[in-house]
């Protein structure tokens, strides 16, 4: 119990408000924003080029079919997605991750393992710099690594040993549970709470794309009311 | 026939040239990040072990999700060719979803995924279907990033300790549901999830307790291959 006060309760919590981090989240924000429009303009360059410069065409009724179907699809992940993950990955993280991709496989446990290494406690202006540096490193291996099985014809991949594929079919289990694993011995209360509302959630009959914001919701609202109780008692 | 017609043209050098642009921007943006972080580091107090000490973890925890998604884009390469695979999965994405989204493009075009009437056109279809859809999450980024700092300024500024009960609380609710997806799917899973975990926890503690930094950076990476290294072992049982 002692430890886990620790966690919230340090009366110098540093804010990551300061003048410094001022500078780093406008950078953040106009290079954040003009690489996802680059990007944006870019994903509309290959539709462009097979539909006008080659002339193939489909006409736009089954492009908007496909884009409807799509959205009926994930098209509600597209709000709930980067609403769900911003108090985690922050201004910077949430440039990165959504441009790269791969965020809860991927950037969050990254971030959270540098933040982890270094010692850094969340909310603080260590925490979020340690946290895009782990974040944009992990873009860069996971591009390089794409691009290396990709022009290898999928070599790469086909002289794996069967066993080595057969674990990698468990990367995500393994990720999931490592980084619980990670912020349950710092807070092991909460991390029990976390998984229980997961697993009651996953079983009631609920709209599965919104589960796991549900949870999200839930669970901060169970950690802050059990904070503020804690508090109200000292 | 057509398949083969449509694969010339979906590995054909603009493809390329587009694709390579598109990988540009996913290292350029890795790159400035990295920067700018190391840059403010030393002006909060970051020494630049810690620097150091950042990168190398998140290089070292991103290898085994890396492999991971490797493998899954293997499955990719043959609907839609290999310069397409290379920028839908660099950006934005999953190999599912991609996946599924190549599936609603050929049947909004009338056809069936690499079937016999999968024509340009179809094909055109469905790579419209994949980049318009995954533009929703770029757009979204782009315009609302700067909104949601702004709510969070707010409620830093009210109080400080709240975004920081939050922030460790979003995470665990995350991963709390996404672990419990994983362990439902078979025993395999299960024990996975339950052995990394532990794993995690018993590095994480002798890494703290003895303070030895090179632990905390392999906790996640150890906790990977133990995960998943039990995970092959209970398939031969």
């Amino acid at each position: 119990m002692a430890m886990k006060k620790e966690i919230f309760n340090q009366t110098s919590i540093e804010l990551s408000q300061s003048a410094e981090m001022e500078a780093f989240h406008s950078r953040s924000h106009f290079w954040g924003r003009l690489t996802l429009w680059v990007l944006i303009a870019a994903s509309l360059m290959a539709p462009l080029y097979l539909s006008f410069v080659l002339g193939a065409h489909p006409g736009w009724t089954p492009i908007i079919a496909g884009l409807v179907g799509y959205a009926a699809f994930v098209g509600i992940m597209w709000v709930l997605e980067p609403v769900t993950y911003y108090p985690t990955l922050g201004i910077s993280g949430t440039y990165i991750g959504f441009l790269t991709g791969n965020i809860a496989n991927m950037c969050l446990p990254c971030s959270a393992a540098a933040q982890n290494a270094v010692g850094a406690e969340p909310g603080t202006k260590k925490a979020e710099i340690s946290g895009t540096l782990g974040i944009a490193i992990a873009s860069l291996t996971n591009i390089i690594v794409i691009i290396f099985v990709v022009l290898s014809g999928s070599y790469i991949v086909s002289i794996l040993p069967a066993p080595v594929e057969t674990a990698l079919g468990y990367v995500l289990p393994a990720i999931f549970g490592g980084v619980l694993g990670q912020f349950a011995i710092k807070v092991p209360l909460y991390g029990t709470i976390a998984l229980i509302v997961g697993l009651i959630i996953l079983f009631s009959p609920i709209f599965s794309l919104i589960q796991i914001v549900l949870c999200v919701v839930i669970t901060v609202a169970i950690v802050l009311y059990i904070e503020k109780l804690k508090a109200s008692k000292e | 026939m057509i398949m083969s017609e449509v694969m010339e043209v979906a590995n054909s050098w603009p493809i390329w040239l587009i694709a390579s642009f598109v990988v540009f921007i996913v290292i350029f943006q890795a790159l400035i990040f990295m920067k700018i972080s190391i840059k403010t580091a030393p002006e909060i107090g970051m020494t630049s072990a810690e620097v150091k000490q950042s990168l190398r973890t998140g290089f070292i925890s991103s290898l085994g999700p890396s492999f991971g998604i490797a493998v899954i884009v293997v499955s990719l390469i043959t609907v839609i060719g290999s310069p397409m695979t290379l920028m839908r999965i660099g950006i934005i994405g999953s190999a599912a979803t991609e996946l599924t989204a190549a599936g609603i493009g050929a049947n909004a075009y009338g056809v069936e995924l690499g079937g016999d009437n999968f024509t340009l056109e179809a094909f055109t279809t469905v790579v419209w279907t994949m980049c318009l859809g995954g533009t929703g999450w770029l757009l979204f980024a782009a315009l609302f990033t700067k909104s949601l700092g702004n709510i969070q300024k707010k409620v830093v500024k009210r109080n400080a300790k709240t975004m920081a009960i939050v922030s460790t609380a979003a995470m665990l609710g995350a991963f709390g549901y996404l672990t419990s997806q994983q362990m439902v799917n078979s025993f395999s899973h299960a024990t996975v999830a339950i052995a990394s975990g532990v794993t995690m926890m018993l590095i994480s503690f002798i890494a703290n307790r003895r303070n030895i930094s090179w632990l905390k950076e392999w906790s996640l990476g150890i906790a990977l291959i133990v995960g998943m290294s039990i995970g092959y072992f209970t398939t031969l049982l």
